[in-house]
Order: structure tokens, then sequence, then C-alpha cells
């Protein structure tokens, strides 16, 4: 690596100043963990997700249709770029488990290959069923055993013959009353498409899985399949629209915005550190260098040994974070992202592994080599002659005599110490800043998904239950003559079809109800609350942001077996949960559509009306209380990325105060004995050093609030894309992180002080190094 | 009048397992407002008799008695009030603190003693009334040692304790300095000591101690001091 002496010069010289090494070798450790960790994740899920996508011979489109002709098979076999197509039959089906299980129902052409399970035990065959993996375990059903599913009012009998996972439900929920998946309350099964003859008397199908060849237009599929299908025509969904392809998706790139931008404030750190550690060993070393120079050595080699430091501890770092990163994140916590995919095998990034490496040699031989570039260029015979006395220099404040001259002399120096050295200060700022930014970032996401939890189940819903009923068996009139003893709402929940303004064409959730809306209480973005509006529709401000568009626009929804028509966006809502769109029934019956409801909230006056809830209008419901606990029941992911956050914010702040404190101090030794044996007391110097400190603890702290401010919308804004969070941050929380700043602060200028503690005033003032 | 004396006084450092004793069982006094110097090769304990006296280090055996009182056995922040109120040094290689210009580093002085001179008067007492605004690295080596005895003398000390403080100038100047220590102290009714190897100046000295292997080897009393213009160099 380096001549034989030079490397053990530099391994002692780090050994002498280890503090400052381990504290680089920590942030660059920090760094290419947390960079190669986040990237990790979503690489990791892509990688197994695209992996399980193959094995299963995902389709790219499904186009919804009832009853599919032969001909209409054919002909979208023809469009250019299909390569295959398919039909099956989809739909939910009720069990005859306890708790409300639902299954989604898969029925398969026995010689289909397209959107096959993945077997985890046992084998598809033509007389069984292949049951969803983690819903048997949820229910403790295994191969051979026999589960009923109820289609079309009739119980369906079916052994167990294995039992698999789908790309189609990888994330999935059960349906809106649901907001995490749960495999108590939902799942999946294949069967073979024949079983089904019993039932409907006939072969049936209501879906064509299409398979394109890679780099096909889709959108110009869709449209040939659109007039192909005609009238007859549900719907076309594409593969990344599909629940659970677009939910994955939108959990990678979640992580891979936290990947991009989450690591920067370490490196920068760690190039500050490498920068002001490797400043003072170069300067300290000036004869040294001067001796090398003379002794024969080269300017290279005087540069690389002095770059060697930066790139040992760059490597080591680097080396740690690889190591750590992707095995603390990828490999521990992808498992618990709550995604059923059929390996969580660790994948590597290399590109990213070779480009963290990278930035970290940049932060910190880059860095150490910047450092010496000064001092070699100098002849060997000025470098061996004394240096100079470091020079004082005027600063500002003295040009306004009325307030220099009333400063005692100790804060003087401060002021003049602190203005010379503005890196150094700078790097406390950022670190005490960043530790701040970060603290109330862990805190705001915390306290904003408890916060949301309780507005979207105390403020915004405050319905008792949700209960999803059968349209087909009960209409709007039906349930508005029940007379059940509470406040009512009836809603539907469904999707249409939308043309944005850009041109865009996709599928989105819309929500009808009553302009008279008892137990759903909307508000705007300030908050003052608003209803439904009679001429138009409202949107959620998450899903006008992600589109682009706002209040006045047009955009087109395509109505039932008809074109598309234009409505405008009369209000825009604030909802944390449930983005879409919502309109009034009276609107929507304006459209030429039909309001068929599919919920009805319910505020119960007395006892639930038992009777009700068990009759066959009723297919599911869910308390307000239970959809509560499911959003909370995900905290103890939130607590321990919190606890992650707060520990690397405590890391950045107390290597950063820790660095600059000692630095202060080994710079200015021989200026603090003097002192010393001139008389002050140890309180005093000790203030001499560390009020520079506190000073970068002020600023950095009051600088933190606006960056704790943005990286708390970051990371609510790339959380959930159903959730819309706004990551406000409170003072509360403001008030926590600064305490916690400050003691973190606190506990490093202890430290600081019990160094300072040790000087020894004699050693010092020996000799002029 | 005895102001300082030393009993009996040792001083050990333990290196590893051996023991060396820089000073070894020495007693004298001094008396207050005269001029001295501790003579003695590199090695020969006078430096760490100076810094027991400023009180900079303790001695591990005998008694060290200043002005009635007893430093041998202070504590660490005693010990810190004693260098703050009765000693002024002055330092080989002046240790002026870079980031405060000459009169700001004798207003330091000013700033922690209970009774102290004034900065400007003494800087001009000095010669350096013009150069105050003036940072150390601006100033030559002789002007440094001159702000640093200014600053050793601003505190209006009891004792003036001098290492080597000619040792990093040429003659010339460092007689400059010689004289501007005595003229100055002497004005102000100090004690001096001066610790140096360089024989010469203990001509200049009332009392001579010459040190040897951490002991007093000859104590020279002069009733009649030399002038710094006789010495021979």
């Amino acid at each position: 690596m380096v001549r034989g002496a030079l490397f053990k010069k530099s391994l002692r010289d780090m050994r002498k100043s280890k503090a400052q090494f381990i504290s680089i070798f920590v942030m660059a450790t920090l760094a290419v963990t947390i960079m190669t960790g986040l990237d990790s994740i979503w690489f990791t899920v892509q990688n197994n997700a695209d992996i399980m996508y193959n094995a299963t011979n995902l389709s790219d489109l499904w186009v919804t249709v009832q009853n599919p002709s032969e001909q209409d098979l054919w002909a979208i076999s023809k469009i250019d770029g299909v390569i295959q197509v398919e039909k099956r039959f989809s739909t939910e089906a009720d069990t005859n488990l306890s708790g409300n299980a639902t299954l989604h129902v898969y029925a398969l052409n026995d010689r289909s290959t397209l959107d096959q399970p993945e077997i985890q035990e046992g084998r598809f065959n033509k007389s069984g069923a292949v049951l969803d993996n983690s819903f048997a375990k949820a229910h403790n059903l295994k191969v051979g055993d026999t589960i009923s599913i109820k289609l079309n009012g009739v119980w369906l009998k079916l052994p167990i013959n294995g039992l698999a996972i789908s790309s189609e439900q990888v994330s999935v929920v059960k349906n809106s009353a649901t907001l995490i998946p749960d495999p108590n309350t939902y799942g999946f099964i294949v069967i073979p498409i024949g079983t089904l003859d019993s039932i409907y008397g006939q072969k049936i199908y209501n879906q064509i899985s299409v398979k394109t060849a890679p780099d096909t237009d889709l959108n110009e599929v869709v449209q040939k399949a659109d007039s192909i299908i005609g009238d007859k025509l549900i719907g076309i969904t594409l593969q990344k629209d599909s629940l659970s392809v677009s939910n994955v998706n939108g959990r990678i790139q979640q992580f891979k915005i936290l990947s991009l931008v989450f690591p920067i404030l370490f490196f920068i750190v760690t190039a500050l550190i490498t920068q002001s550690t490797m400043v003072r060993l170069v300067e300290s070393q000036r004869t040294q260098i001067g001796i090398l120079k003379s002794l024969g050595y080269n300017k290279g080699s005087i540069l690389w040994h002095y770059t060697s430091y930066g790139v040992m501890i760059g490597v080591l770092g680097s080396v740690a974070g690889l190591i750590l990163g992707p095995n603390l994140f990828g490999r521990i916590l992808v498992p618990q992202l709550q995604l059923t995919l059929s390996s969580y095998r660790l994948h590597i990034n290399y590109w990213n592994f070779a480009f963290a490496l990278l930035l970290i040699l940049l932060c910190t031989g880059g860095v150490s080599f910047y450092a010496c570039w000064q001092l070699q260029k100098d002849t060997p015979a000025s470098l061996l002659r004394d240096k100079p006395p470091k020079k004082g220099e005027h600063v500002f404040l003295e040009s306004i005599p009325s307030i220099w001259d009333k400063i005692k002399f100790s804060n003087k120096l401060i002021v003049r110490n602190t203005l010379k050295n503005k890196k150094r200060l700078i790097m406390s700022i950022i670190g005490v800043m960043g530790c701040v930014g970060v603290i109330i970032a862990a805190l705001t996401v915390r306290s904003t998904i408890v916060g949301i939890t309780d507005q979207v189940y105390g403020d915004t819903f405050t319905y008792d239950q949700k209960i999803l009923i059968d349209p087909k068996k009960a209409d709007s009139r039906y349930l508005k003559n029940l007379g059940l003893n509470g406040i009512t709402q009836l809603i539907q929940e469904s999707a249409v079809e939308v043309i944005y303004p850009n041109g865009e064409q996709k599928m989105e959730p819309i929500t009808i109800t009553t302009i008279d809306s008892p137990l759903i209480h909307m508000k705007d973005v300030e908050g003052n609350p608003i209803s439904l509006p009679e001429n138009g529709i409202l949107m959620t401000r998450k899903l006008c942001k992600t589109l682009g568009i706002d209040k006045g626009d047009s955009i087109q929804i395509k109505r039932t077996g008809e074109d598309y028509v234009p409505v405008q966006i009369v209000q825009v809502a604030y909802m944390a949960s449930g983005q879409g769109i919502y309109a009034a029934d009276s609107y929507w019956k304006s459209l030429g559509e039909k309001f068929s409801p599919t919920a009805l909230l319910i505020q119960w006056n007395g006892p639930p009306d038992q009777r009700f809830l068990q009759s066959d209008a009723v297919t599911d419901w869910a308390t307000r209380e239970s959809q509560h606990l499911g959003l909370s029941s995900s905290m103890g992911v939130i607590n321990f990325a919190v606890a992650a956050l707060i520990i690397m914010g405590a890391s950045l702040a107390f290597v950063v105060l820790y660095n600059t404190g000692i630095l202060n101090f080994v710079e200015r030794i021989r200026d603090l004995s003097t002192l010393r044996v001139l008389g002050f007391h140890n309180r005093e110097i000790r203030n001499l050093v560390l009020v520079e400190n506190y000073f970068s603890i002020l600023i950095g702290t009051i600088s933190g609030i606006p960056v704790g401010r943005f990286i708390s919308w970051l990371i609510a804004s790339s959380l959930d894309e159903r959730m819309d969070l706004l990551g406000n941050i409170t003072l509360s929380n403001v008030l926590i992180a600064t305490a916690m700043t400050i003691c973190f602060a606190w506990i490093t200028n202890s430290i600081i002080a019990r160094k300072m503690k040790q000087l020894e005033m004699l050693e010092a003032l020996k000799s002029v190094e | 009048m005895d102001f300082i004396t030393f009993e009996n006084v040792e001083r050990e450092y333990h290196i590893g397992n051996t023991i060396i004793k820089a000073v070894d069982r020495i007693s004298f006094t001094l008396s207050k407002g005269t001029f001295n110097v501790v003579l003695g090769q590199s090695g020969a304990g006078k430096t760490t008799v100076l810094n027991m006296l400023g009180g900079m280090d303790s001695c591990t055996a005998g008694r060290i008695i200043v002005n009635d009182k007893e430093i041998s056995g202070m504590s660490e922040y005693e010990l810190t009030e004693y260098r703050r109120t009765q000693i002024g040094f002055v330092f080989q290689f002046y240790n002026l603190v870079p980031n405060l210009t000459a009169l700001e580093n004798v207003q330091l002085a000013e700033e922690i003693a209970p009774d102290p001179l004034d900065a400007r008067e003494m800087l001009q007492r000095v010669g350096l009334e013009k150069r105050m605004n003036n940072f150390p690295s601006q100033l030559s080596g002789g002007e440094q040692q001159r702000v640093s005895i200014a600053r050793a003398l601003a505190k209006n000390p009891q004792i003036v304790l001098c290492d080597e403080p000619t040792g990093a100038l040429d003659s010339e100047t460092g007689r400059m300095v010689l004289r501007l220590i005595r003229d100055v102290s002497n004005d102000l009714d100090k004690t001096v000591i001066i610790v140096t190897h360089n024989v010469p100046i203990s001509e200049m000295a009332q009392t001579v101690l010459h040190m040897r292997d951490g002991k007093i080897a000859k104590t020279e009393f002069h009733k009649f001091p030399k002038n710094v213009e006789e010495i021979i160099w």
C-alpha cells in the first residue's frame, strides 16, 4: 500500500489522534450503512417481486368482461405485441371459517400458464384447490384439509391440495374497511375452472389475462382491446395499476427517495470531520513533511501518504457500512414490510455499493488529499523553518468600538477564535442541525401517524360500524327503509376510469354518498368543514397533488357503458387516509349513473341490530375501534424507526461536537496552558473552549427546526401513498428534540471537559512544536 | 526577612519503574525585592524549582513558604489563585495568545488579577506604545518578549519568574530584555527569579543558586551586582 516506514508512521499517527479517526470511521460507516441499507430495501423488494412475477408468469394486463367469446380472445391475441391470452374467472367468496374470512377466487383453465400460483407445498391439480399459504397458516389449515367457499349462494367444498403464494396478492387488503393486510380475514384460493360447472351449470369466465412482449406500447393494446370488446367491457387493468403491484411499487418508490436524500447529511459531516482532522494533522507535521522531502521522498508519495489516511478510514468505514447496511436494513426489515413474497433473499445492488464507496472515498480520501495539497507545494527548506506564530485577525466586530471595548477579554478570544475557524463552526452547526432535524422528524412522523389514526377515526369518521352490503340484495331504498335505530349514511365505494387533463388514463377510487353527510366530516386544506359539491366532484389533496391538478380543473369520467363526460373539481379536501374522488349521489345520478351503495355507516343509538348484521344483505362489517387498532398495530415498526433515527441523530451530534471540542482544545493547547499558568481556573479555561460549542448548539438547534420540518415532510409524503400526512411539526416535538439534543451536547461537553482536566500545562509549555 | 523559603524540598518523578529525583532535598531563602538567578545545566533541576515556586508543580517532600504562606500542600484551586495573584511569568517562547493583540494580551492579566496595573502604561514602559494593536505574529521576538514582560508585571505580582527569558533572542535583544526585567521590577519592588544556563547573566544577580544533579552545589551572594552593560556575553 505505502512504503513500509510511512505506513507505520500513518498507523501511529492515527493511534495518536484516535478519537478523531474513530469519529471519521463512525460517520463513514453510518453514511454507507444508511445509504446502502435503505437502497437494499427497495432493491431486494423489487428483485424478489420481479423474480416472483416472472416465475408465476404474471400478465401485463387484464381485460374484465362478462363471458368473453372465443372471437374476443382471438382478436385480442392478434393485437400487436400480445404474445399470449387466456381467460379465467376471478371473484371474491365467503368461507366457512370464523371471523368473516373472505377469499379471492381465481379459477384457471387446466392448461393455463399465466398468473400461476407459486406452490409452496403440495400441488395444483384438477380435483382440488390451492390455498393462500399465510391464510392457511392463520387458520391452521394443512394440505389434505378441506375448505368451503360460497359462490353464487352455493357452498362448494374443496380439498386443499396445495399451499401457495400469488403475484397478485403480495400486498393487498380485503376491502376499504381494512387498512393493513391481515391473513386472518383475507386470502386467495386457486381452483380449476371445472369445479365451477356444478354451480353455474357451465364454464364461466369474466377476465382475459394478456401477456405482451417486452417494450409493447400498452396504451395501444388497451385502446385496441377496448374497441374489440365494445359494450361488454367492464374494465382494463394494467399490471402496474393492479392492487398488489401498485402497492409494492409504492413501497419501492418510498425507499428509493429515502435512500437518496437521507444519507446526504452523513456524507457531508464525514467530509467536514475529515477536513478538520487532516488539516490539523498536516499542519502539525509541517516539519516532518520537510524532513521527508529533504530525505528525498517525492511529491507523489507524500501526497499519497496523507491521502492514504482518509482512504484507509474510508475503505474501513465502507466495508463496515456495506456489511451492516444491507444486513440490518435489507435482511431484517424487508420481511417486516408485510409483503408476501416467495423469497426475502437479500439482493445486492452493486452499483449502489460502488456509488457509496466512491462517495465516501471522496469525502475521506479526496478531502485528505486536498488538505495536504497546500503544504506539499512549499520547499523543504521553508517547511523545516519554524512556522511563524498563527496570525491573529481583526474581526468585523472591532470596528464598532462601543461594543468591542465592553466585551471581556475572554469573550474577545472566543469571538476571534470562532471566526477564525469558520469551517469547524459550520461543521458543528451542521451536526447539531442534523441531530435536531432528524429527531424532530422522528418524533413528528410518530405523532403524525398516531394523530392521523386519531383524526381519521375520531374526527373524520364518526360511525360505530361500517357495514359492507351486497348491492344485489339491498338497494338504497331497501336500506333506507330498514328502520335501524341510529344515524345512518349510505356510501358507494368503487372505481372509475378517469382521463386527466394531461391525457393520463387511470382507474381511481370513488366514493359516492349523500350531500348531507352525518358520519363523514370532510375538511378543506385549511381545516374548515366542507360538504360535497352539488355540481361537481370533490378530490383529495394528495391525489390532486400527485396528478398536478387543482380546484377548478376538469377531468373526464367514464360512465358505465358510455363514453367520457367532463366533470369539474369543485372542492379539494384534506383526507389523511382514503385518497380518491368523492361525489354527491344527486350529482352522480345527474351524470346518468346509478347510486348503488356498497356500505352502510351507522352510529347506533342502542346495541347493534344483530338480526340485520346476520342478514343476507350484509357481507362484512368492521367497527371503527378495530379499524383504529389496525392502524395503530403498525406502530411497532414505527417505534423501531423512531429509535433508529434518534440514535442516528445522537451519534451525529456527539461525533461532531466531540470533534470540534477536542480540536479546539488540542489546537490551542499552548495558549490554554499559558492561560492556566497565568492563573486561569479550570472553569474559565473550559468556557473558552466550550462556549464555541454552546454557540453552535444554539444556532444548530434553531436552524435544525426547518430541517426537521423538511425531513418530516419528506418522510411523511413518501411513507404511504394511501395516506396524506402533512408532517407538521408541533411545538412539543421541537421542545423534546431540543431537550434531547442539549442533553447529548451536555454529555459530550462533560466528556471533553474531563479530557481537558488532564491538561498537562508544563508539557505544553516546554517547547514550540 | 525571608520572603521565599525552601525547606528540604524534594521532587520525585516516576517514569515506569525508575524514580528520578529532579530536586533532592534543597533548602534556601530569598528576600523580598531581590534579583536572583538559578543557574545550571539542562537536567540540573532548575526548572523544577521554578515550577514548584510558581505553583505549577508540587513537591513530594519538604515545605515551600512564600510570603508567610505554605504553598506546598495547597489544593489545585488554591494554587491557581496563588498563580493568579502572586506570580508573573515570563517564558522562553513568550507564549502570547496569538488571537489577542499586544494590548489585549496585557489586559488579560488585568482581567484576572485583583490589583492590576494599567495595561497601556505597562506597554509604554517596555517601549511598545506604538505596537499596542498589533497581533503577536506582527511583532519580532524581542517585541513579543517585551509584551510578555508587560503582561507578567501588569498583574502586579509579588514574584516574577522567568524561564530562560533570553533563550530565543540574540544577545543585543537579550540584554535589552534583561535590563527591562531588572529596571521595571526594581521600580515596582518585585522579587525576580531567573532560571538560565547562561553563566554571565548570573553576574547581574544578588543571589545565585548553582544547581547540579537536583542539589544546590553553591550559593553565591553579590553585594554589588553588575549592570547589564558590564556583562560580557
